[in-house]
């Protein structure tokens, strides 16, 4: 049986170097970057103090949702899906840290009453006040996918993947499935994050795995950790048969892998990395790729761990490949993450645009590869890779060809 | 297909004189010490049930197995945000810039892992040695659950594994999710907490999957229920529907709310009912947004 194509037929960002994925992608292109110091609370003494950031405002309530909404609405608005009914349409996001926001947690231990433990009564007698302020509607993981199905009008399956870094590419990697399964016809699919708050700050600076210099420079010598990001990205995906004249590059191959190895760190030989990259090549069939949106972290670790796995995975064509890492210009993204690089991938088979890694000066020998510096380049790009590893060894590549 | 549950072993007192379901620490005396301290709930709970799978199949059956597992929203150990929010402040006061330093000092030094729901499904993986193929972490409060065993079905069919593991681990005991869950009146039973896991692979097992499918919210209306035997976590909706029916088993009351677990726990009991002679069992569960997941279980011959 010929199995659906799956092809893009719009894409839409709100990134911190711009509100629509054109103003992104020009900043990109100039080897801009968005990190910066936190302004939005004193971060003195933290491990890291610099972020990637966007303000969406002092009101939010959910900072997820404005950049989720943003982005669709332009990924929506490339159109031609309108007649596609309801029911065929799902909706599939990469999405974290819901409820475990700074302020719920303050929230929590008012509420508790402050004490070294849970105090049942403290807690029991503030519960109602403190329940009052938590609409699980809006903080819930879930929330984004089930307001963007109801913006979207899509009536098929909902789905919120969280697999931490590699969330956003998951979240595709399952809507390509969908698709291909017949459960919908059209897939809303991506991933937001918004970690550029205490909580997180603090629970990745915990890890060591934050630079301390405070400079995104994936491969670069002088790489000591990641900066964090945040935005949203969304692919609209659609059966070639349904998007028709809409349809533009298409999702070939998709593969997920586990390392199995260790919380913190990848194999040194990046094998994981490699069992997902092997699975989207193979998934894909012929794809010659000329270029790998990497996951490129700016960690001492996962840099040279991820070209040793690409250079496996891809033989030959590794020399020749450019590879660049978005996350040196907008930090990590960390749900939204895969989905950012998703649309450089995109951009890069489309219209023979390969975006730079900002940050990046002098390579690491051991990141060794055809790295893309300074300012974007033009060249024909018949496929791409892209790729996203998450903490835990989740690992998610996509391979984009015309 | 081969089964493990780490489902509600007590029943405790608990705040505001309601009571709750909780896993007794012995079912977990086989995740490390080290692992209980510095995991999520949900990630020890799914530790302990991995190993118990792990245990039922031969040795390195699961190591490259697929790997689809329904996750709650982990949040951090009260005890460790206390331990935090304390040595956050001065005079009685919070203080960002000692929250900076001291705070953070007084972590556990992995609270991102438990912060991030995935670790649910990552941290059992690495701790039983399994699971290093086509994976998902789905988002549940129910429905993502009977997802996540619909990849894993789909998993085994496409070919991306000759075997996946699927369930679902969660707690609802978490002092946050008590409380978005009151705010929304959506306990469908008391506060619970579990963790079930099955194998799924081709060829002879303990049951075929027939079915597998979630009905979104807007569509439950117009869906209509499988004929015959059900096993049932319900909402008040769906007592409704299957008030008239003459065999339920509605298992929400003895599961209590297990969230993520729930739908993956009455799996398990519907396979102990198929082990025990009978031929064909629907799982119908209700999601606590709304959704509906519908598993149809039918006895291997």
């Amino acid at each position: 049986m010929t199995r659906r194509r799956v092809v893009v037929t719009g894409v839409g960002a709100w990134s911190p170097l711009g509100t629509t994925w054109p103003t992104t992608r020009a900043a990109l292109a100039r080897g801009e970057t968005a990190v910066a110091p936190v302004t939005s609370w004193d971060a003195t003494g933290f491990p890291c103090t610099v972020a990637a950031a966007i303000d969406v405002g002092t009101e939010v309530e959910d900072r997820r949702w404005p950049l989720a909404r943003a982005a669709f609405v332009e990924a929506w608005a490339a159109g031609g899906l309108d007649a596609v009914a309801p029911a065929r349409r799902g909706v599939f996001l990469g999405a974290e840290s819901g409820r475990a926001s700074f302020a719920t947690v303050r929230a929590l231990a008012r509420a508790a009453g402050g004490g070294a433990t849970l105090d049942p009564t403290a807690f029991a007698a503030a519960a109602p006040a403190f329940a009052a302020r938590l609409d699980a509607s809006v903080i819930s993981p879930a929330a984004i996918a089930a307001r963007l199905a109801s913006l979207a009008d899509a009536r098929g399956p909902v789905a919120t993947v969280s697999l931490a870094c590699a969330s956003g590419a998951a979240a595709i990697v399952d809507a390509v499935r969908a698709i291909r399964a017949g459960a919908c016809d059209v897939a809303i699919c991506g991933g937001v994050g918004a970690d550029v708050e205490p909580l997180m700050l603090a629970g990745f600076g915990l890890l060591g795995a934050l630079s301390a210099r405070g400079e995104s420079c994936p491969f670069d010598a002088r790489r000591d950790g990641f900066v964090v990001g945040e935005g949203a990205a969304i692919v609209i995906l659609a059966a070639a048969e349904v998007a028709g004249a809409h349809g533009g590059v298409e999702v070939a191959g998709v593969g997920r892998s586990l390392d199995g190895y260790r919380l913190t760190a990848p194999e040194p030989d990046g094998d994981g990395a490699f069992r997902a990259m092997r699975a989207a090549l193979d998934d894909a069939g012929a794809a010659e790729i000329d270029y790998v949106q990497a996951h490129g972290t700016s960690t001492p670790l996962n840099d040279p761990a991820e070209m040793v796995a690409l250079g496996r995975a891809l033989g030959a064509a590794f020399a020749r490949a450019y590879v660049s890492s978005v996350k040196g210009a907008v930090g990590h993204w960390v749900a939204g993450a895969g989905a950012i690089g998703a649309l450089c991938a995109i951009e890069a088979v489309t219209s023979g645009l390969v975006l730079p890694t900002a940050g990046l000066r002098i390579a690491d020998p051991s990141c060794a590869a055809r790295h893309v510096m300074g300012a974007a380049i033009h060249a024909p790009v018949r496929a791409a890779l892209v790729n996203a590893f998450a903490f835990g060894g989740a690992n998610a590549s996509l391979v984009v060809r015309s | 297909m081969i089964v493990s549950v780490i489902a509600a072993a007590g029943v405790r007192a608990s705040v505001g004189g309601a009571t709750e379901r909780f896993v007794d620490d012995r079912a977990l005396e086989s995740v490390p010490l080290r692992v209980r301290k510095t995991m999520s709930r949900g990630a020890v709970l799914a530790t302990a049930a991995m190993h118990q799978l792990v245990g039922a199949l031969p040795a390195g059956a699961l190591r490259d197995a697929g790997c689809f597992v329904g996750v709650g929203a982990s949040g951090g150990a009260v005890s460790e945000l206390h331990a935090m929010l304390r040595a956050s402040t001065v005079d009685g006061a919070w203080s960002l810039a000692r929250f900076g330093g001291a705070g953070l000092a007084a972590c556990n030094p992995l609270l991102a892992f438990q912060l991030m729901n995935n670790f649910t499904m990552a941290h059992a993986a690495i701790q039983a040695g399994v699971g290093t193929g086509v994976h998902g972490a789905l988002f549940s409060r129910g429905a993502g659950t009977v997802h996540a065993l619909a990849e894993a079905v789909a998993a085994v069919s496409d070919g991306d594994a000759a075997v996946a593991i699927a369930g679902g681990a969660d707690s609802a005991l978490h002092p946050v999710t008590r409380a978005e869950l009151d705010r929304m009146h959506a306990w469908s039973g008391v506060p619970g907490e579990g963790a079930a896991l099955v194998a799924v692979a081709r060829g002879e097992g303990i049951a075929r999957i027939v079915g597998c499918r979630v009905i979104e919210a807007e569509a439950r209306a117009a869906t209509a229920l499988p004929e015959g035997a059900i096993v049932a976590i319900t909402d008040a909706a769906l007592r409704a529907v299957i008030a008239d029916r003459a065999e339920v088993l509605d298992v929400s009351a003895a599961l209590g709310e297990c969230l993520a677990a729930g739908p993956a726990l009455a799996w398990l009991c519907a396979l102990d009912l198929l082990a025990g002679g009978a031929e064909r069992i629907a799982v119908v569960t209700a999601d606590v947004d709304g959704a509906l997941g519908i598993v149809e279980l039918e006895r291997a011959s």
